[in-house]
């Protein structure tokens, strides 16, 4: 992960095999009310992501960066979650939903002229 | 082929670190994480369950770096299979349980809608400043809801898949429309009959008008009574506007006769907080202890109607709310240990989600949302709204949310219909951006009229979004007071058991 800052321009290059596009997504989300941002891939496998005041102020980015770094490593952990875990998350609702049986008994009183309860069964 | 077979050399010394790593020993099961503001991780899984851990935890478990041979992981590798984090088969053994407890959180979808509105009169006496619907008018005819329509919302009420219902009646002042009140009751009793249904009747009341006569008829027909109390007088009356009377005075005798009457448990009351209110967050909880109510709950006033329009008044930042709501919380926890047992009812909601399996209802916080799912609102004009809040937002004359009229409109087409399909595809936070990764998706809801009232569409934007700002604050605050201070678990316990 490469970061500089310039211009009052902060940015930041990672590998993409690393940090996918789907990863800096679902990161960049939640800075998109405060900054401007960009993502380009610079180069094969190089993506680049480029963050700047919405105002033009004079921003101290060293908070901003550190901040940054440490989310990215926490959306790849949840992205490595949810695609470890996507078949089995799939199986559970699908099951859950499957499985649904309203909880109905017969309303009228089954009769039993041959011996046979069939809600005793 | 010599070199092959030549094994390592066995020996006695301590083995190399790297053996007790354990390799690929368990497989990971669906949960997310929140980092908390000094470290730690909260983990919540697929199903509910929640655990807090210390910072690097979640990489560690993700790495496969939890060893359970290792005696400094040992407990927290068996807490993590137990809770349903990991587990040691590739398909866990349990999954027929995860499944079914899944099902069991979202079974508040069985039964569809059970709570129907009925907004009996617009009319009120009082004039508050932040009120976005009432009008203070004698004007029966145009404001009191109709026969024919009251007749309509019944019919469309039997046809809900649910055994237990729910018929509220609300206003402006709904006591001021009693007759409507009785009719409706004494139709939706043989009705209810005829269906099967049992109903639950609730009137919404500022109790101003409440006679001798009308909680003689709530007594025979158990109906309950929810009130408004925003606080003590000076906070009350002040959000309550009422020509040449006072509201709080109304309220408080109102609520004493109602209790003499109905009985303590069949009356409750709700604040609407205001910008007023939060300067007084001791002083609210106080009086409602000094009236000796055992639960509070404390609402952020709506973003809707007119309150939108009254900027200076109502327009109020959400974490002035936060800092309000959390003073409260915390003198309601002082005088739980105290001896004196109150709770305040989103806490025990958002603690029903967080240690309970079951289903919570709750209509603000709940995926898929509960709007047009479990509430749904019959104006006094014979108009449907999907909720309370979209017929607020209809006063402004926005009906985004406005699913037909009664007597017009087919309980497919209300339900089924094109709208409600619109709606609904906005009311799964599992499907939101942000919602969709969000450690609290299962504790939290979805809300279109609240995105669409604040942000312009349904969806709905994360990061400046005041629904999302308030609950990610709140459910992190409640698990932190739980986690740091055993003693507030306790209480948060007992207020979801009602045991002490
Ligand atoms: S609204 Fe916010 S707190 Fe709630 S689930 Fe979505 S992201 Fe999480």
């Amino acid at each position: 992960m490469d970061v500089q800052v310039t211009n009052n321009v902060l940015t930041v290059t990672v590998d993409e095999s690393i940090y996918p596009e789907k990863v800096l997504l679902k990161c960049l989300y939640w800075y998109s009310d405060t900054w401007q941002l960009e993502i380009d891939r610079v180069h094969q496998g190089r993506l680049q992501i480029t963050i700047h005041a919405k105002d033009d102020a004079i921003v101290a980015w060293e908070p901003v960066s550190a901040r940054l770094k440490r989310d990215l490593i926490d959306f790849k952990l949840r992205q490595i979650v949810a695609d470890e875990t996507r078949t089995i998350r799939e199986l559970i609702v699908a099951k859950a939903f499957a499985y649904y049986e309203p909880e109905e008994t017969p309303l009228s009183i089954v009769s039993d002229p041959v011996g046979f309860d069939p809600t005793s069964v | 082929m010599e070199t092959a077979i030549i094994k390592e050399r066995q020996t006695r010394k301590f083995k190399d670190v790297a053996y007790f790593r354990s390799e690929e020993t368990y497989t990971l099961l669906p949960f997310r994480f929140h980092r908390m503001p000094d470290g730690r991780e909260i983990l919540v899984n697929e199903i509910g369950d929640y655990m807090v851990v210390p910072s690097g935890t979640t990489a560690r478990i993700i790495n496969r770096e939890i060893n359970n041979n290792d005696p400094e992981d040992a407990v927290l590798y068996e807490d993590l299979v137990a809770a349903f984090f990991i587990a040691e088969q590739a398909v866990p053994d349990l999954l027929e349980v995860m499944a079914t407890r899944y099902r069991t959180k979202k079974s508040f979808l069985d039964s569809f809608t059970s709570l129907h509105i009925f907004v009996i009169s617009l009319r009120c006496e009082h004039t508050c400043h932040y009120c976005q619907v009432s009008r203070v008018t004698s004007d029966k005819n145009k404001f009191d809801m109709s026969r024919v329509h009251i007749d309509a919302g019944i019919d469309m009420m039997m046809r809900s898949p649910a055994r237990q219902l729910t018929m509220e009646f609300q206003g402006g002042e709904a006591l001021l429309a009693f007759d409507n009140i009785i009719y409706a009751v004494e139709k939706a009793k043989v009705a209810g009959e005829q269906h099967n249904k049992q109903i639950t009747y609730v009137i919404c009341t500022n109790l101003a008008p409440l006679t001798d006569d009308m909680l003689v008829y709530c007594k025979e027909n158990n109906i309950l009574i929810s009130t408004s109390l925003d606080g003590p007088v000076y906070v009350h009356d002040k959000n309550r506007h009422k020509p040449d009377a006072s509201s709080y005075r109304l309220a408080v005798d109102g609520i004493h006769r109602c209790r003499e009457i109905l009985g303590e448990e069949n009356v409750s009351a709700l604040t609407t907080t205001t910008r007023l209110s939060l300067d007084y967050p001791i002083e609210i909880v106080d009086e409602y202890v000094a009236l000796g109510f055992r639960n509070i709950f404390l609402r952020p006033i709506s973003p809707y109607g007119f309150a939108t329009k009254s900027v200076n008044k109502n327009k109020y930042e959400t974490s002035r709310f936060l800092e309000f709501y959390k003073t409260a919380l915390q003198r309601i926890i002082r005088h739980n240990l105290d001896g004196y047992f109150i709770r305040e009812d989103y806490t025990a909601i958002i603690l029903k989600k967080l240690l309970t399996p079951f289903p919570v209802g709750y209509v603000d916080l709940q995926s898929p949302a509960g709007l047009i799912n479990s509430v749904i609102v019959f104006n006094y004009d014979g108009a449907i709204y999907a909720s309370d809040e979209a017929r607020m937002l209809a006063e402004m004359k926005d009906f985004t949310f406005r699913l037909g009229t009664l007597g017009e409109t087919s309980y497919e087409e209300v339900f089924y219909g094109e709208k409600a399909q619109i709606i609904s595809e906005a009311m799964l936070n599992e499907s939101l951006p942000g919602c969709s990764e969000c450690a609290f998706q299962s504790y939290c809801g979805a809300d279109p009229v609240f995105n669409y009232a604040t942000q312009g569409d349904m969806y709905g934007f994360r990061p400046d979004n005041a629904f999302c700002q308030r609950n990610m604050e709140l459910i992190q605050y409640i698990i932190t007071l739980m986690e740091d201070d055993k003693q507030v678990e306790k209480i948060f316990r007992s207020w979801i058991t009602g045991k002490s």
